[in-house]
């Protein structure tokens, strides 16, 4: 078992045959070589992520992530009486969706992977699937509402699903209605949510499908409008707020646009008369609350894994607490969501290479997604319950960062609601907003 | 008395162009035998050529420095979209999403050319970013998040992959041709006189409007054309990288490094671009920031580019559209 850097896809080797080519007539010859045909027992998984840019914080455990994975299998895995290597190669996008197009395809083109996995936000996973499904080999990729991978990429609902390679398991917009409901049910207010939704394809996802959800709940909700992404101003809607007196609010922010939000709603008074102040896409690591500083104790967000999931990641070997602990020992930070789910693609990646039966055939890995359940870190993965053809569910948990009773962290995440994955065990209640926690 | 007849093309230029003429038909038959990786290579090579070559017709001939052509490049790919969603099947869409931004660039020409130099950069600009904003509002592109142009997975990969690159060279083949057939006419004198005084050339009869509008046009469908094969390449459409600003940079780049108003220019400039972006793309942030430095350098030090370079050694420029005069008796 090896695992190896691949930086971009594009070996020595295969850059001097392109040099080649620009010199045409003379080394024509070396160009017919097709020299990059995998070994037949050699299992390899292209691992494409945001590991530097804007996005790098996403990616921060995967190549300690895809170490662990070369231990576990160190003697091979063992599918259908035949042993195989499993090569892992790891390629960055720099956080760019075009680059991250460009990378898979060098990365097919020139290693030929079995099996091609990806992970967060829609800019990763969109370009990734997409060059997979264009290429014809198997992609699964996870961290990105099953709607912005499904829908985003020209499924049509109620019709037959378009994709023949690419497969995806997340949590969805869907998702957010009863979680929020039961997160907010846990405390007392006047019920009046104030609801700050950009004009991008998750605010108005979330605008249509997440507020007649709240409003059957019997919660009266005070959408502000949509805006665009990278405002510098809110006080037009901090100021609607407050006028409605709502003491719950609910942003879907781009997550640089959260600090700006929230220290003007500090300034103009409405922090001090919220109740909860639930964010989601934003607040998902413990740096942005940092950068916050009194402001960000008390934010309540939502988690699609914590350290406290009662589940372990087979690929990696390692108890959902052992993978945070593993995590702050190597990366030398707190704990990320990103060291779970990231360690729950890898479970499912090896899942499928194993239900196929035959993993150097990419219709049969492709064939196995239609019915596999696999066992990993954020629980149980099942493709063939999902809400459309492909697409898994995983849940979402309730949650709130609070101030750390013990350091080195000054934050720690605590579980408030568990609506939707019930054997996640609660941490702590959730407590009414206060500045300073 | 004394008349001028224009000098016939040197024989050292002849041999570029046979050249040139050779290499597109090797690069044809390249797809034999060729692994894919090249092939992929070389298509995103020649839509840098196409991009290079059409922004270099605006700004290099006609005087107009836009960082705006994004919109063209992003509209190309909405339009192909668009095409591919009402029926039309992909590969034409290639080339028709392409051609129908004329229709969208000839009326926008009568507003923006009236702007002289910064303030037609600027309008560029803010037209680009309006456009992306017109586009997120089709709820066919919901917003930020975009549209796959997913119907490309019925194709065979590697014929996909072959066809979009002989299109691709056809195209840029194409594209080249043109703005050297047009240069050599009296539109490229035209353009010439414009980039060097606007004002000078319309006493002497030019029609700079007329002339600024058409290279306008032909620099946006080219820019539309790349987008559409950009698109049929990487299949994502996502807004805010169609109609991103990185477009505007790397023409600036290749343009810049190439040879600002020349025609071979913007080709080595692209050639260039693509070596650097294969040796250290990986390199993420400090890529960017060589690329930057390397163009600094260029305009601070070789103004006319690596075609500058070039010219100092011969003593004239390669393949110049530079009218070269022979008094003449009679």
């Amino acid at each position: 078992m090896t695992y190896k850097t691949n930086k971009g896809g594009l070996s020595r080797r295969s850059f001097n045959s392109l040099l080649g080519t620009a010199a045409f007539a003379t080394t024509l010859p070396t160009l017919s070589t097709q020299a990059f045909a995998a070994a037949g027992d050699t299992i390899r998984i292209g691992w494409i992520g945001p590991r530097s840019g804007p996005l790098g914080i996403f990616g921060e455990a995967d190549n300690w992530l895809a170490g662990l994975l070369a231990g576990t299998y160190a003697n091979g895995v063992e599918i259908s009486g035949k042993t195989y290597a499993v090569e892992v190669l790891m390629t960055d996008t720099q956080s760019d969706p075009v680059r991250a197009s460009q990378a898979t395809k060098d990365l097919i083109n020139s290693e030929n992977p079995d099996l091609i996995i990806a992970s967060s936000t829609p800019e990763t996973t969109n370009p990734v699937s997409d060059a997979c499904e264009a290429a014809g080999t198997p992609s699964v990729t996870t961290i990105a509402p099953w709607e912005a991978f499904y829908f985003g990429r020209g499924g049509v609902p109620g019709q037959p699903s378009p994709f023949k390679w690419s497969f995806h398991f997340s949590f969805g917009a869907g998702d957010f209605g009863p979680l929020y409901v039961d997160q907010w049910n846990k405390i007392e207010t006047n019920k009046k949510v104030g609801m700050l939704l950009p004009n991008d394809a998750d605010g108005n996802a979330i605008r249509m499908g997440l507020i007649p959800a709240l409003e059957a709940a019997g919660f009266e909700v005070f959408d502000a409008g949509p805006y665009e992404n990278g405002s510098s101003d809110f006080s037009n809607q901090i100021t609607f707020f407050k006028n409605e007196g709502v003491e719950i609010i609910n942003a879907f922010p781009f997550p640089p646009d959260f600090p700006v939000f929230w220290r003007q709603a500090a300034q103009l008074g409405l922090a001090q008369q919220l109740k909860i102040m639930q964010v989601a896409k934003a607040g998902l690591f413990a740096a942005e609350m940092e950068g916050l500083g009194e402001l960000g104790y008390g934010v309540a967000t939502g988690a699609y894994w914590h350290k406290k999931f009662p589940y372990s990641s087979p690929a990696t070997g390692l108890s959902s607490a052992a993978l945070a602990d593993g995590f702050e020992a190597t990366i030398g930070k707190q704990w990320s969501q990103q060291a779970g789910a990231n360690a729950a693609l890898l479970d499912v990646a090896m899942a499928a290479l194993v239900a196929s039966g035959n993993p150097k055939d990419k219709a049969a890995v492709a064939a196995a997604f239609g019915t596999l359940v696999a066992d990993t870190a954020v629980g149980t993965v099942d493709f063939s319950k999902g809400p459309v053809p492909g697409v898994a569910t995983t849940p979402l948990v309730g949650a709130q960062w609070t101030r750390a009773s013990e350091g080195p962290y000054p934050f720690t995440l605590q579980v408030t609601s568990n609506a939707l994955a019930p054997d996640v065990p609660l941490t702590a209640d959730l407590a009414p907003y206060k500045i300073g926690g | 008395m004394t008349d001028y007849s224009i000098r016939p093309i040197p024989q050292f230029d002849r041999a570029i162009i046979a050249g040139a003429g050779m290499a597109f038909v090797v690069f044809g038959l390249l797809p034999m035998f060729g692994s894919a990786l090249v092939v992929d290579k070389l298509t995103m090579l020649f839509i840098y050529i196409i991009l290079a070559v059409t922004w270099n017709l605006l700004a290099g001939y006609a005087g107009l420095v836009s960082v705006g052509h994004q919109a063209f490049v992003g509209l190309g790919a909405y339009m192909m979209l668009r095409m591919v969603e009402a029926g039309v099947p992909p590969f034409i869409a290639i080339v028709a999403g392409g051609a129908v931004i004329a229709l969208i660039a000839w009326p926008m020409a009568a507003f923006v050319l009236r702007l002289r130099a910064g303030e037609f950069a600027i309008a560029m600009w803010v037209l680009a970013e309006t456009i992306r904003s017109l586009v997120m509002l089709d709820p066919y592109i919901q917003g930020e998040t975009g549209r796959s142009l997913v119907v490309l997975n019925a194709y065979d990969p590697d014929m996909r992959r072959n066809t979009i690159y002989l299109m691709a060279l056809v195209l840029a083949g194409a594209v080249i041709v043109i703005s050297y057939r047009l240069l050599h006419g009296r539109l490229g004198g035209e353009t010439q006189a414009i980039r060097d005084d606007e004002e000078a050339a319309g006493s002497v009869g030019v029609s700079t409007f007329r002339v600024k509008r058409i290279i306008f046009v032909l620099s946006a469908v080219g820019c539309a054309l790349a987008g559409t094969l950009w698109l049929a390449s990487a299949i994502t459409f996502q807004p805010r990288t169609a109609f991103g600003i990185q477009w505007s940079v790397f023409m600036l780049f290749m343009v810049l490094v190439g040879g600002l108003g020349s025609i071979l220019g913007p080709i080595l400039g692209a050639v260039l671009f693509m070596t650097l972006q294969v040796i250290f793309g990986d390199f993420g942030v400090w890529y960017l920031a060589g690329l930057g430095i390397v163009a600094m350098l260029f305009a601070l030090h070789v103004p006319r580019g690596i075609v500058g370079l070039l010219s100092e050694k011969m003593g004239r420029e390669p393949i110049t559209m530079q009218k070269l005069l022979n008094p003449k008796r009679t």
